[in-house]
């Protein structure tokens, strides 16, 4: 520190660190260690750590246990309701929409969208909606159907569906509404354009 | 981990961020100079535990750090030395540390001094304290400060608030002391 060549002087002070005697007692260390390690302020550990250590505790087990529980249940619950109505013949409400918003007060329109499950009601009586799908998927459904998916539907309609909607035809040109008879035999004609819907509606009157 | 090569600045800083075992590797690295010093200058090993306890529990419970130019050692031994003139002054007693000196008294001749002279130096533990209490005090505190603190005169004379010349002065006079009290128990 002072000088590089050591003095006499110099000899004394390395006298003294040599034989210089004087220790702190051992139980004064351990006390003061203890203290130390008692009062060191606590690590804070990585948030991953945390998130470990949190894991392991018993208590937060059994809670994110539960957590992860409720929300499986609650995700199947969602799918569940998601699952779209498995009415046999429920329509595509959107293949009708055209058809409801011109003749949105006819009975034809609502007759033609009725499905072929509920061809004994009567046509003013069973609107769309009421046999389709609850209401509350009905709107979600008129969305959510596409046009092939409404063409295959209506494809495969079976015949009583077809003569049902004749016997309508008939109906309506016996109540003097021959217009409304026409436009549905259009309507029809315009849906099954493969049926021979005209010989069918003679057939249907002879009988 | 190489705790030897850790300053001891950098084993505080790792201590109060909660690294129990950084405080463990300074300790045992200051605890003997500190005790020494203390015993030394206090005279009394009761009052040196005392307040060499204190002294490192202020450090465990404290949350600063050595300020300025002020490394780790010379920080410890400001506590130490507060911690012991508080003691004197608590207790009514006289602080000898604060007696003015006369340095040029007290510094006799030594010019007989020899090589041979030096390797007879008393390794007798009982002579070495009784030559380093018949020290002036201030001149014991700055021997004791170099030996067993190893600090360098200017941070004696930081840690003293004492110009560097006064310590200076204080440290030779004292070696020269010790070496003649020391050679003259051998020789008699």
């Amino acid at each position: 520190m002072t000088d590089a060549r050591p003095t006499p002087d110099d000899e004394v002070l390395k006298h003294y660190r040599e034989h210089a005697t004087g220790e702190p007692p051992s139980h004064l260390d351990a006390f003061l260690l203890a203290a130390a390690q008692r009062e060191a302020p606590v690590q804070q550990p990585g948030l991953w750590k945390r998130w470990v250590q949190a894991c392991q505790k018993p208590r937060w087990q059994v809670a994110f246990a539960s957590l992860v529980g409720v929300a499986l249940m609650l995700a199947l619950v969602q799918r569940t309701e998601e699952q779209p109505p498995s009415y046999d013949f429920a329509p595509a409400p959107k293949a009708s929409a055209p058809v409801a918003k011109k003749e949105a007060s006819s009975s034809v329109a609502r007759s033609l969208a009725a499905p072929a499950g509920a061809m004994s009601a009567p046509a003013p009586a069973a609107p769309m909606a009421d046999f389709a799908a609850p209401a509350q998927s009905e709107s979600i459904s008129a969305e959510m159907a596409d046009e092939a998916k409404v063409s295959k539907r209506l494809a495969i309609a079976p015949a009583t569906f077809i003569d049902d909607q004749l016997r309508e035809v008939i109906r309506l040109q016996k109540a003097g509404q021959a217009q409304a008879a026409a436009d549905l035999m259009a309507t029809l004609n315009k849906r099954f354009p493969k049926e021979n819907l005209t010989a069918r509606l003679k057939d249907l009157q002879k009988n | 981990m190489s705790a030897p090569e850790s300053s001891d600045e950098s084993l505080l800083a790792r201590y109060r961020a909660g690294d129990g075992p950084a405080f463990e590797i300074l300790y045992a690295r200051h605890r003997q100079g500190l005790y020494r010093f203390l015993l030394g200058l206090s005279g009394k090993s009761e009052l040196a535990e005392e307040v060499y306890q204190d002294t490192w529990l202020s450090l465990i419970r404290s949350t600063s750090q050595p300020q300025g130019r002020a490394n780790f050692r010379t920080w410890l031994y400001q506590i130490a030395r507060n911690r012991l003139i508080d003691h004197w002054r608590k207790h009514g007693i006289h602080n000898p540390l604060h007696d003015s000196y006369d340095e040029q008294i007290h510094a006799l001749s030594d010019d007989a001094a020899d090589p041979e002279q030096l390797l007879s130096l008393s390794r007798d533990s009982q002579r070495l304290e009784a030559a380093l209490q018949n020290l002036p005090a201030d001149q014991r505190e700055v021997f004791l400060l170099r030996a067993h603190g190893d600090l360098d005169l200017p941070q004696i004379a930081t840690l003293t608030e004492t110009p560097l010349e006064t310590v200076k002065s204080r440290l030779r006079y004292a070696q020269q002391k010790l070496r003649r009290l020391l050679a003259e128990e051998v020789l008699t």
